[in-house]
């Protein structure tokens, strides 16, 4: 390996900075020469007649280094370099090089750090997880999950999802059912100028700091209908971004909504994917792609009367069975977030179902030939149907209330609470009987008006928050029809 | 008769050997810091040298250190102040500010050693250090390499974008 009696010296600038302990014979041989990177490189120059007696402290010196590098290959022994960048200070500081500990450096495919017994890992990363609990020290979880395979994959085995934890880590939370025993409390900023709403979690802005971003969705008018784009990011939004995640789309009166998820849920969607349509073709993917994935209904009550009343709608989510909010119910949620390419829009087969109840779904060929297959899936899961709180009539305030908790400030007609459709004939049933209607009665999403373009949105189990969010934005849509 | 207060335990000496076959002596109390030695010395006794194949001498000198002065904070003197817990955290401090490298050579040692408190100050001290810094930042301190598919880049880059927006 040194048939030309010469270590050439290469290393990498940098961290690749190994302590090992040299004996003091190995160290008479180091001549020092300065390196084009402005350290001070120390070569070790041997003589062919010398080789023999200075081979044994190189041999061990490179034993020892791949031991502590765990035993990983990688390391070229042709080219093995040495480097001081203290070495005048060294020096200076009473450090004796024959007992000190050198740098070492050399190139190494990949760092031990990576290839950490994944039990230690784990005992790291769960440490950084603990300490931060809410955002914006939450990021460095994110962080850790972008290192490399190792970290990404025991991070995202150590981070619960909403359900669980009650916290958003990662986009995929978005898309993740919210915690049952708390709501997730969010507020959404309006921009006319642009059309834009913001989703913020957190206390409104003019409290406490700002909120972390969580979705931005955009209006679009349609000739016939209004589209509410909605993405992870706040400068990209439109329907072609990786960043999309779905979209909410009105029908021309404002009055019946479709909430499309960019990638389906575990449990049955309808399905409408023009990209699987085009190519006609039912093509299996294991990876979840960017598609069209109907994933709830939403429909206001017209107004006959036109007057300014309380609005009624009743939510259908699709993707959500009405089971989900009995006890041990669960709703379906997904853990990776759709590659948002369009071009590669290839929906599982099994994943490709429609709905009855959906009669304005576009719905894909393939989901058509499956018909028989679908409907045994339907029968078993009845979707869960929302509706919101009637308000009570203030006979001294004059005016329509609901208890908002102090969460909502200001009278708008877009204010709602939702609660389980069922859960209106459970109560009214077990209303005079029992005093268990509490839990029944629970507000899943609410919805209000807290200044001129600042709103209030709690959400909780078993809405997730893009769920919750196209929700609300229906409420912001302008319904002809309604008043 | 194998537990650390007995008085004659206090004497006795267990003698170890490196990786690289350099041997320590040290005291029992010490090496019973180690839950992976005190069994050894339990099936073993102390007469025979304990050989430790996968930590070098400099990880174990640094691990003995660390395991002598510990005990050293069990023990009670009459004529010395007790060591105050604040003493022991900046001691503790000290002892992982060391280079990475080092750092993994030590959590390796801790783990297989099974000093459940050197394990977690070492642990403790690395999510210290990297809490706080990007990836590519953490990636640079510990050198490690970005081995991530294109499919899977994209998917980071969206998430750290939404993350840190």
């Amino acid at each position: 390996m040194v048939a030309n009696g010469c270590l050439a010296v290469r290393g990498v600038r940098g961290w690749m900075l190994v302590w090992v302990i040299l004996v003091k014979r190995a160290l008479k041989r180091i001549s020092c020469g300065v390196s084009g990177s402005g350290f001070r490189v120390c070569r070790w120059g041997m003589s062919g007649r010398r080789s023999g007696s200075s081979m044994m402290p190189l041999k061990s010196l490179i034993r020892e280094f791949q031991e502590m590098k765990g035993g990983r290959g990688g390391i070229s022994r042709r080219s093995f370099e040495l480097k001081f960048p203290h070495h005048h200070k060294g020096r200076s500081s009473g450090m004796v090089l024959d007992e000190s500990q050198l740098r070492v450096e050399a190139v190494v495919k990949q760092s031990c750090w990576a290839n950490m017994p994944p039990e230690l890992l784990r005992d790291v990363i769960q440490r950084v997880e603990a300490s931060e609990s809410a955002w914006p020290g939450r990021k460095h979880v994110v962080a850790c999950a972008a290192v490399c395979s190792s970290w990404r994959e025991i991070t995202k085995e150590l981070v619960r999802t909403p359900e669980q934890s009650g916290r958003l880590t990662f986009p995929i939370a978005l898309k993740q059912p919210g915690p049952r025993e708390s709501t997730v409390q969010c507020f959404i900023k309006r921009d006319r100028t642009s059309s834009t709403y913001q989703l913020y979690l957190g206390l409104p802005p003019s409290l406490v700091e700002n909120g972390k971003f969580l979705l931005a969705a955009r209006k679009f008018r349609r000739a016939a209908s209004t589209d509410y784009i909605i993405s992870l990011n706040q400068e990209d939004i439109s329907r072609g971004s990786n960043t999309y995640v779905g979209k909410l789309r009105s029908n021309f009166l404002g009055t019946k909504f479709t909430i499309y998820d960019s990638q389906p849920s575990h449990n049955g969607v309808a399905a409408s994917n023009r990209g699987a349509w085009r190519m006609g073709t039912k093509q299996l993917s294991s990876r979840v792609h960017s598609g069209s994935y109907n994933v709830a209904h939403i429909a206001y009550e017209l107004n006959v009367l036109g007057t300014r009343g309380p609005r009624r709608m009743q939510c259908t989510l699709h993707s959500i069975p009405a089971c989900a909010m009995e006890s041990g119910g669960s709703a379906p949620t997904p853990t990776e977030l759709a590659a948002g390419s369009l071009e590669e829009v290839h929906v599982p087969y099994s994943s490709i179902m429609s709905s009855p109840r959906s009669k304005a779904a576009v719905v894909d060929s393939s989901a058509l030939e499956s018909s028989e297959f679908v409907s045994g899936l339907l029968n078993k899961e009845e979707p869960l149907v929302l509706r919101n709180k009637a308000p009570r009539w203030h006979e001294q305030l004059q005016c329509w209330c609901l208890n908002f908790r102090g969460r909502v400030t200001v009278a708008s007609v877009k204010n709602f609470q939702l609660v389980a459709a069922t859960s209106v004939k459970a109560v009214s049933a077990a209303a005079t009987t029992s005093s268990s209607s509490a839990d029944h009665d629970k507000v899943l999403l609410q919805f209000g008006k807290i200044g001129k373009d600042m709103f209030t949105m709690d959400y909780r189990y078993p809405l997730s928050a893009f769920q919750a969010f196209a929700i609300c934005l229906s409420s912001f849509d302008t319904k002809l029809a309604c008043e | 008769m194998h537990f650390q207060g007995s008085p004659n335990m206090a004497e006795k000496r267990v003698k170890l050997i490196s990786s690289d076959n350099d041997e320590f002596e040290v005291d029992e109390a010490v090496a019973f810091e180690s839950e992976t030695l005190r069994n050894m010395i339990q099936d073993t006794g102390t007469n025979v040298p304990i050989s430790i194949p996968n930590v070098s001498s400099d990880i174990l000198a640094k691990v003995l250190e660390y395991c002598s002065y510990h005990a050293e904070t069990m023990e009670t003197h009459d004529d010395k102040p007790p060591i105050t817990d604040a003493q022991i955290r900046e001691w503790d401090a000290d002892f992982v500010d060391v280079h990475p490298a080092t750092l993994y050579s030590l959590i390796l040692a801790a783990n297989y050693l099974n000093i459940k408190n050197l394990l977690d100050l070492i642990c403790q001290a690395v999510a210290n250090n990297i809490r706080g810094k990007t990836a590519v930042e953490i990636r640079k301190i510990l050198h490690i390499q970005d081995d991530f598919t294109y499919e899977e880049e994209m998917e980071i880059r969206r998430e750290t974008k939404w993350a840190f927006d």
